[in-house]
C-alpha cells in the first residue's frame, strides 16, 4: 500500500488543518486537488513526516511517517515554496542534498547529474541559482526530488508560475516517470494540470476529503448535481420561459440578447429536448456547451454537497 | 550504486541516529564552507581578529609603563577569548537554523534521512572551525603588542581559553538559535547580558552554570595567578572556586556536549515546518 491514513486530523492551535481524514492508496499516480487552504500542503507534511498528526495514524509504504529516515531514503518531495540558496549552481545543491540521502561523494555527483539531465538543466547547471528563471529553478527543485530516484515522488504545486513552455516540460517529465511505473503525489488547485497525469483524484476542501476515485466514479456520484450548460439560441426569453415550465431547468439566466445560461440536473432530457425543438424549427440553436465540465465541476458540485446546499 | 545503510534489523535507533548523522556530517560542513567564502564574511572576521591587537595597541601607547603581566592576561582573555570568540560564534552558531527556516531551504533538509541533525551538527562545526582560527590569531598577535618573558606560555594559555570558549559558546548559541528561532538573536543576546555578563560576575552557586565562570577559572589557574589573589585577598577566590583545571575543562566540554545533546533531541521532536503559512 503506498499510503494509509486513519482518521487524520492535524490542529495547527484552535486552526484545523486537516480534518478527520481515512483514506488509502495502492501504488500509482494520485492527484491531490483542492483550493488554497484546502490542507494540501498539510496533508504532504504529514506523509512526509514533517508534521505528526494529532489524532489518527498515517503510514507511507507500510511505514510510519514521522522522522523516518527509512522513508525518508524512498521518497522525493517538492515542495510549494522555493526556498533555494542563490548562491551555489544547481550542480552543487542537488549534489548536496543527494549526499544527503546517503550517498557518497562521487555517487551523487553522478546521480545529481542524471538527474539535470533529466530536467534538462545540463547547460545551465553551474550557473548560481540566483541567475535562473522561473521555469529553470523549478527544473532544478524537481531535480533534488528525484536525483536519489525514490519510489514516491510528491509534488506541492510542481506548475505554480511556470509558463506554458515550462508547464509542458514539466507535464511531459512527469507522465515520463509515471510510465516507468513509479508512484506521484501531485498536489494542485489548478485541475486540468492534473487531469493530463492521472485519473485518480483526492479532493480536499477545508481540510476535509470530499471525494476520491476516478473522474468516473466522481461523476457517477455527481449524476444528480445541477450543472450549468450555455445555449444560443435566436429566442432566449421565449426557451427560458418554457424550460422553467416543463421544469428541466432549476435556474435560467439571460446573458446578453443571443445566450441563455442554465443550471439543470437533466442534462440528458435538456439535450433531447432541445434537440426535438429544433428538429421542429421552434428555436434555432447555434451552440450548445457545458460550461464547467471540467474536474472543476466536480469540485464545485462536491463543495456543495459537502456544505449541504445541494 | 549503494547507500551505506545505517538500518540495522536489531533496530538500535540510537547507534544508527549517530551512524547515520556523522555519516552526512562532512557533507555540511564541505557545502557550507564553500558558501562561506564571501568577501563580507571574509572582511568581517579579518575586522574581528585585528579588533584586540588594534586595541591593546592604542592602550599600550597610552600607557607609562608597561602594564603587569597579569592585566596583560586579563585584557587579552577579554578582548579574544570573550568579545571575538563569543562574537564571531554568535553570528555563525545563533541563526543556524532561523536562516533556513526564514529562507524556506529548511524543508529540503528535513526531508532527508538524518538531515535535520547532520545539518545541525555540520554547521557547528563550520561556527567553530572559522570561529577558532580568527580567535587563535587574534590571541597571537595581542600576546606580542606587549613585551613579556614568556609570549609562548601566553600564547598557549589564551589558545587553549580561546579553543574552549569557542567549542562551548558555539554550542550555547546554537542551542539558543533552535529554542527560540523566530528571535534567536535577540535571545542569544538577552541571555549572554543576564547570564554571561551580569550572573557570571555574581560570586553563588548560579555563576557555576555559565561559561564565563570556568573560562574565568582557568584563566587563573593556567596563569597561576590563585595564588598571589589568595594572599593579597582571599575574597577573590570567591570568584575563581577552587576546583583543578582539568574538572573546569570537563565540566566546560561536558557542558558543551549537553548543549548540543539539547538542542538535537529538541530538533528531533520539534515541528518546524511552517505548513499553515505556506499553503496554497
Amino acid at each position: 500500500m503506498l499510503l494509509e491514513l486513519k482518521n487524520v486530523t492535524r490542529l495547527y492551535g484552535t486552526v484545523i488543518g486537516v480534518n478527520d481524514v481515512t483514506l488509502s492508496l495502492a501504488a500509482g499516480a494520485h492527484g491531490l486537488l483542492g483550493p488554497n487552504g484546502a490542507g494540501k500542503t498539510t496533508l504532504l507534511n504529514l506523509i512526509t513526516g514533517q508534521l505528526s498528526p494529532t489524532i489518527g495514524s498515517v503510514r507511507v509504504l507500510g511505514m510510519g511517517s514521522r522522522s523516518n529516515p527509512n522513508l525518508l531514503r524512498r521518497i522525493g518531495y517538492l515542495p510549494s515554496t522555493e526556498g533555494m540558496y542563490a548562491d551555489v549552481s544547481a550542480l552543487e545543491w542537488v549534489t548536496y542534498l543527494t549526499r544527503l540521502q546517503g550517498f557518497n561523494a562521487y555517487e551523487a555527483n553522478g546521480l545529481a547529474l542524471q538527474a539535470l539531465e533529466r530536467v534538462d538543466l545540463m547547460e545551465h547547471m553551474h550557473r548560481n541559482i540566483s541567475t535562473y528563471s522561473r521555469g529553470m529553478r523549478q527544473r532544478t527543485r524537481l531535480a533534488q526530488a528525484i536525483a536519489h530516484n525514490p519510489d514516491l515522488l510528491i509534488l506541492d504545486e510542481p506548475f505554480s508560475g511556470l509558463d506554458p513552455i515550462a508547464r509542458h516540460s514539466m507535464t511531459s517529465l512527469l507522465e515520463g516517470w509515471i510510465a516507468e511505473g513509479r508512484s506521484l503525489i501531485i498536489a494542485s488547485h489548478v485541475l486540468h494540470e492534473i487531469e493530463s497525469l492521472t485519473r485518480s483524484f483526492l479532493l480536499l476542501g477545508s481540510g476535509r476529503l470530499l471525494a476520491s476515485g476516478s473522474t468516473d466514479d466522481m461523476n457517477e456520484l455527481l449524476a444528480d448535481v445541477p450543472s450549468e450548460v450555455r445555449i444560443r439560441v435566436n429566442k432566449p426569453r421565449e426557451l427560458a420561459a418554457e424550460l422553467l415550465r416543463v421544469g428541466l431547468v432549476d435556474a435560467v439566466k439571460l446573458i446578453g440578447t443571443e445566450d441563455l445560461s442554465v443550471s439543470t440536473a437533466l442534462s440528458a432530457q435538456l439535450g433531447r429536448f432541445l434537440g426535438k425543438a429544433v428538429t421542429e424549427g421552434e428555436y434555432a440553436v447555434s451552440e450548445l456547451h457545458a460550461v464547467d465540465d471540467s474536474l472543476q465541476n466536480v469540485f464545485n458540485s462536491l463543495m456543495k454537497i459537502h456544505r449541504g446546499s445541494v | 550504486m549503494s547507500v551505506v545503510d545505517t538500518r540495522s534489523p536489531s533496530g538500535n535507533a540510537v547507534f544508527n541516529l549517530l551512524a547515520g548523522t556523522i555519516q552526512r556530517i562532512p557533507p555540511v560542513v564541505w557545502f557550507e564552507w564553500r558558501r562561506a567564502f564571501t568577501v563580507s564574511r571574509m572582511a568581517w572576521m579579518l575586522s574581528l581578529m585585528a579588533f584586540p591587537p588594534g586595541l591593546l595597541l592604542l592602550v599600550q601607547m597610552a600607557a607609562r609603563n608597561d602594564p603587569r603581566v597579569e592585566v596583560i592576561s586579563i585584557l587579552i582573555f577579554i578582548l579574544c577569548a570573550c568579545v571575538v570568540c563569543m562574537m564571531s560564534v554568535f553570528l555563525w552558531a545563533t541563526p543556524v537554523l532561523s536562516s533556513e527556516l526564514e529562507g524556506r531551504s529548511w524543508v529540503y533538509l528535513a526531508v532527508r534521512p538524518y538531515g535535520p541533525m547532520a545539518v545541525l551538527i555540520g554547521k557547528y562545526i563550520v561556527a567553530v572551525s572559522w570561529a577558532i582560527p580568527v580567535g587563535l590569531v587574534s590571541a597571537t598577535l595581542s600576546v606580542f603588542v606587549f613585551p613579556t618573558e614568556e609570549p609562548a606560555h601566553l600564547i598557549a594559555v589564551h589558545g587553549g581559553l580561546v579553543l574552549l570558549s569557542c567549542l562551548a559558546y558555539s554550542a550555547l548559541f546554537l542551542l539558543i538559535g533552535v529554542i527560540a528561532p523566530k528571535k534567536c538573536m535577540v535571545a542569544g543576546i538577552i541571555y549572554t547580558i543576564i547570564f554571561e555578563v551580569a550572573f557570571a560576575m555574581i560570586p553563588a552557586a548560579v555563576n557555576m552554570l555559565t561559561v564565563q565562570y570556568r573560562l574565568r577559572c582557568l584563566l587563573i589557574r593556567w596563569m597561576e595567578f590563585d595564588k598571589a589573589l589568595a594572599e593579597r585577598n582571599p575574597v577573590f577566590l570567591s570568584y575563581f572556586g577552587d576546583e583543578s583545571s582539568a574538572w573546569h575543562v570537563g565540566v566546560l566540554l561536558g557542558m558543551t556536549l549537553g548543549y548540543l545533546i539539547a538542542a538535537g533531541i529538541i530538533l528531533r521532536y520539534r515541528e518546524f515546518t511552517a505548513a499553515i503559512e505556506t499553503e496554497s
